[in-house]
């Protein structure tokens, strides 16, 4: 009975607090009108939505990517290059650019994911730098090094310029949420963590294992297209050094680990955390790579640390002050009457 | 036709020949054990037969078409399941999670499926009851002892629903009472149709459930033949005494 | 395609690909011996590019000199690394090392440009910046020179782990672990000494770096990845295949930066990693050990 009130209680306060996170992130843009309040609420939008997309294959299947600036630049170029060579409608290019990355993330996917673990990471590595060749070499469609301009959304108010992108990224941040949700819940989403778990075991079981870790892949570089082309169409303005330097990606797996990859809202917490900071350090202290020493030690200290992340951590020092307060735990008593049964067993 | 059978399967590790020319035939609906000394290649025998490793040769035929060079998950969906050695759990998801992730049919609808509070969960819910672990649902699997890990891991693997479970010493490890509470669950899900081929060194267990025994030696089927042949068979007292 | 221009490519790519021999073999070295990808081993390289360049320009001190001090305090950075970070890693290693080293690798670029800019810097010495030939072929001095060195180091670690009874334990290691220890050997001393070995070849690969090309903070990205490709050809973990495949690689590079272009001779490397992930996914060179990664 106390239980299911609890449970009750629970729910109620996690659903509020949902509720009222949305109505916030709603209201952003008019509780906090100033431009470059406004620029920073749609970096964090949009890093929460990029950490969320990563951490789709990541947090599931434990294969880290070092190479999703890559995924973004493509995303990046393929809209801009929609954009203004082809005249095409910004928004739908938007769309089409997850598409397009998903379909090249098929083949980049099958490369990758041939051996395990350490050529994955090698091949998502080297992907930046082929993308940044490319972007170089191939001026006749990107515009080379000088990079490739895009005219400006018309229509809207200079002051109101950051608003249209701040909820296109927070679209896209729902969609990957919804995403990330739906395959937690679902068969899918246990054959990847099973996966990360032990391969073997999970293909015996029947989990196609190779599939399983492509779709995860081409859903997670998909969704980082989207962010790459929404991104471009805000910019204006695009060139092969900055998406396609490894920062972007390592900025994405920095606030995933933070947060916690094995939850929901993790990642998206710890760009919620570390954006605006980010932001702060580079309008302060940003010719002197201070940002960068930063990043660096921060992420070396998470690993080494606190490898959860922050939520998971919560949540477990959480259960543990509750099974520590309402006496010893169900689940404890029964383990310990059945290696009573089996004593000499270990 | 033979219900399971592979035909002079081989295979070496660096000139070794782990298994060597293997004809082995089982019955549908039968109990059998595969028995032989250390390192004659039993577990070897299992992986080969479930897509693990790659066979150098021969054939692995099940219900009349070949399974021989599928992957794992693919032997997996036709209905052969396995557990393995040293137990193989997720250990670091809970026990009721381990129940969901074995794959009964392969389909986008199936996958995309509710897991955790559908129909799944339910069969699952089920599955653990019968193995009395309904209580540990909710604990990770690494917390639980080795022979209720046993447990879990055939209960998650009939979840996948197969017909021909390969068990690689489910004895081993736990105590005579663990072993009686899996041997009766492996005689109650013969009985309701699954055929099990077993990997066994506790011979009081392996005469006392099986009904065919097939005894390897360095790699190589040396008799097949009911517990009490093989008991009596001077070729199995030589492998496992001789030199 | 005059084949005298052909033949001076081949010999500026041995004398290349002698040079990404050592830093591959490094590289190689430290995923053999603890199954970790080193992503802040090109960090280290430009590192060491920067402290020689810096006691040159700063101290006048010889680049060849500054080997004496940086090669030992690499090496003992190495073994630090592994005892206090890597060796305490607990859960999904292999995963969690990746990042570790890009927090290093990171780190070592924030710094670097904090102290120094990120402004282009080179180290030209006068015996460096000339050249000589040799039946028509021309040989720059600091390819030269960054070959010679490369060699020596390369021989020097090669003949350690061959005939030493530490190179001993320590391909017992890097073929199992487990048997190795259960046989007596200290496998975390030797994952140690192992990483070690590899940041030392690192800072005599980062000085050949700065005498050759010019350098900064960031520019390691680039050359991790182009090594990384090198050490996939060669088989993860196998040293001699390594050394084989950055031959090939700088021969490649070099003919076909004379034959296409620059942006080929980039992209080359990359193609290379895709058509062995298709056709041999553990290397051209690797052998047993690189079957399961």
């Amino acid at each position: 009975m106390l239980s299911g009130s609890k449970e009750a209680i629970g729910r109620f306060v996690k659903w509020g607090t949902l509720l009222l996170l949305v109505c916030l992130a709603l209201a952003y843009p008019w509780l906090f009108p100033n431009p470059y309040l406004r620029f920073v609420g749609v970096m964090t939008v949009m890093y929460m939505g990029l950490a969320t997309s990563w951490n789709l294959m990541a947090g599931n299947t434990g294969y880290v990517s070092l190479g999703h600036s890559a995924f973004f630049g493509v995303g990046a170029y393929f809209t801009g290059i929609m954009i203004v060579r082809f005249d095409m409608p910004p928004f739908a290019m938007v769309a089409a650019a997850g598409v397009f990355v998903g379909l090249f993330a098929i083949v980049i996917g099958w490369l990758a994911l041939r051996t395990r673990d350490a050529s994955f990471v090698i091949v998502t590595l080297a992907l930046v730098y082929i993308m940044l060749l490319l972007a170089q070499g191939w001026r006749g469609l990107t515009g080379g090094s000088s990079g490739l301009s895009l005219p400006r959304m018309e229509g809207i108010g200079r002051e109101d310029a950051h608003v249209p992108f701040y909820f296109a990224f927070l679209i896209l941040l729902a969609v990957v949420l919804f995403t990330t949700w739906w395959i937690g819940r679902s068969k899918f989403g246990m054959g990847l963590v099973a996966i990360r778990g032990d391969e073997d075991k999970a293909a015996a079981l029947g989990v196609n294992t190779d599939l399983y870790k492509l779709i995860a892949f081409v859903l997670s570089a998909g969704f980082t297209g989207i962010g790459g082309g929404i991104y471009v169409y805000w910019f204006s303005y695009i060139e092969p050094f900055f998406v396609f330097s490894i920062t972007i990606g390592v900025n994405m797996i920095l606030m995933a680990l933070l947060g916690g990859t094995r939850s929901l809202f993790g990642p998206a917490l710890g760009a919620l955390l570390l954006v605006p900071g980010t932001q702060y350090l580079i309008g302060e202290y940003g010719s002197t790579q201070l940002h960068v020493v930063l990043t660096g030690l921060l992420l070396g200290a998470i690993v080494m640390v606190l490898p959860m992340g922050i939520i998971p951590s919560l949540r477990s020092a959480a259960a543990h002050l509750w099974s520590a307060s309402s006496g010893a735990s169900s689940a404890a008593t029964c383990t310990e009457s059945d290696e009573v049964a089996e004593g000499v067993g270990r | 036709m033979t219900y399971f059978s592979t035909y002079s399967l081989s295979r070496s590790f660096g000139g070794v020949r782990a298994v060597n020319d293997a004809t082995v035939e089982i019955e549908q609906g039968k109990i059998s054990a595969l028995i032989g000394p250390n390192g004659s290649g039993k577990t070897t025998f299992f992986n080969l037969v479930t897509g693990m490793i790659t066979a150098d040769a021969g054939k692995v035929l099940f219900k009349g078409s070949s399974i021989g060079g599928l992957k794992p998950h693919q032997v997996a969906l036709r209905g052969v399941g396995r557990t393995f050695q040293i137990t193989r759990l997720f250990r670091e998801m809970t026990v009721l999670e381990n129940m969901l992730v074995p794959v009964r049919r392969f389909g986008v609808r199936e996958l995309l499926k509710d897991a955790v509070g559908g129909s799944e969960a339910a069969r699952a819910m089920l599955w653990l009851d019968r193995v009395g672990l309904t209580k540990l649902q909710g604990e990770p699997a690494a917390n639980l002892s080795y022979g209720q890990q046993k447990l879990l891991e055939l209960a998650s693997l009939m979840m996948s629903e197969p017909e021909l479970v390969l068990l690689d010493e489910p004895a081993g490890g736990v105590n005579p009472v663990m072993i009686q509470r899996i041997s009766g669950l492996v005689r109650e899900l013969n009985s309701e149709g699954t055929t099990f081929f077993i990997v066994e060194h506790n011979m009081p267990l392996v005469m006392d459930l099986c009904d065919h025994v097939v005894v390897f030696d360095a790699g190589i089927p040396i008799a097949k033949g009911t517990p009490d042949v093989i008991r009596d068979d001077p070729k199995v007292i030589e492998a496992y005494l001789g030199g | 395609m005059s084949s005298h221009l052909l033949l001076q490519a081949v010999v500026l790519g041995v004398l290349t690909g002698g040079v990404y021999s050592l830093w591959s073999a490094g590289l190689t070295l430290i995923f053999g011996v603890m199954r970790v990808v080193n992503i802040a081993h090109a960090a280290f390289l430009v590192l060491s590019a920067y402290l020689s360049w810096f006691a040159y320009t700063e101290l006048g001190i010889d680049p060849l000199l500054s080997l004496f001090a940086t090669v030992p305090a690499f090496f003992v950075v190495g073994v630090l690394i592994q005892r206090l970070l890597l060796a305490r890693l607990r859960d999904h290693v292999t995963m969690m090392s990746v990042l570790l080293t890009t927090a290093l690798a990171i780190t070592i670029e924030g710094s670097l440009g904090m102290l120094w800019t990120g402004s282009h810097r080179g180290i030209e010495i006068s015996y460096s910046t000339s050249s000589f030939s040799l039946a028509g072929i021309s040989f720059p001095s600091d390819q030269v020179i960054g070959f010679v060195l490369a060699a020596l180091t390369f021989f020097a670690l090669f003949m350690l782990l061959r005939h030493s009874r530490y190179g001993k334990a320590l391909r017992a290691t890097i073929q199992n672990p487990d048997a190795a220890s259960l046989l007596g050997i200290k496998t975390t001393t030797i994952q140690g000494i192992g990483f070690g070995l590899g940041l030392a070849t690192a800072a005599v690969g980062g000085l050949i770096l700065g005498l050759i090309h010019p350098f900064f903070p960031a520019t390691h990205w680039a050359w991790i990845a182009r090594i990384m490709a090198i050490i996939v050809l060669g088989g993860l973990g196998s040293v001699t295949g390594a050394a084989l495949a950055a031959l090939l690689m700088g021969v490649i590079e070099s003919v076909v930066l004379v034959t296409l272009s620059p942006v080929w001779a980039g992209m080359i490397f990359y193609l290379v990693l895709a058509g062995t992930l298709v056709f041999r996914p553990h290397g051209f060179f690797g052998g047993r050990l690189a079957e399961r990664f």
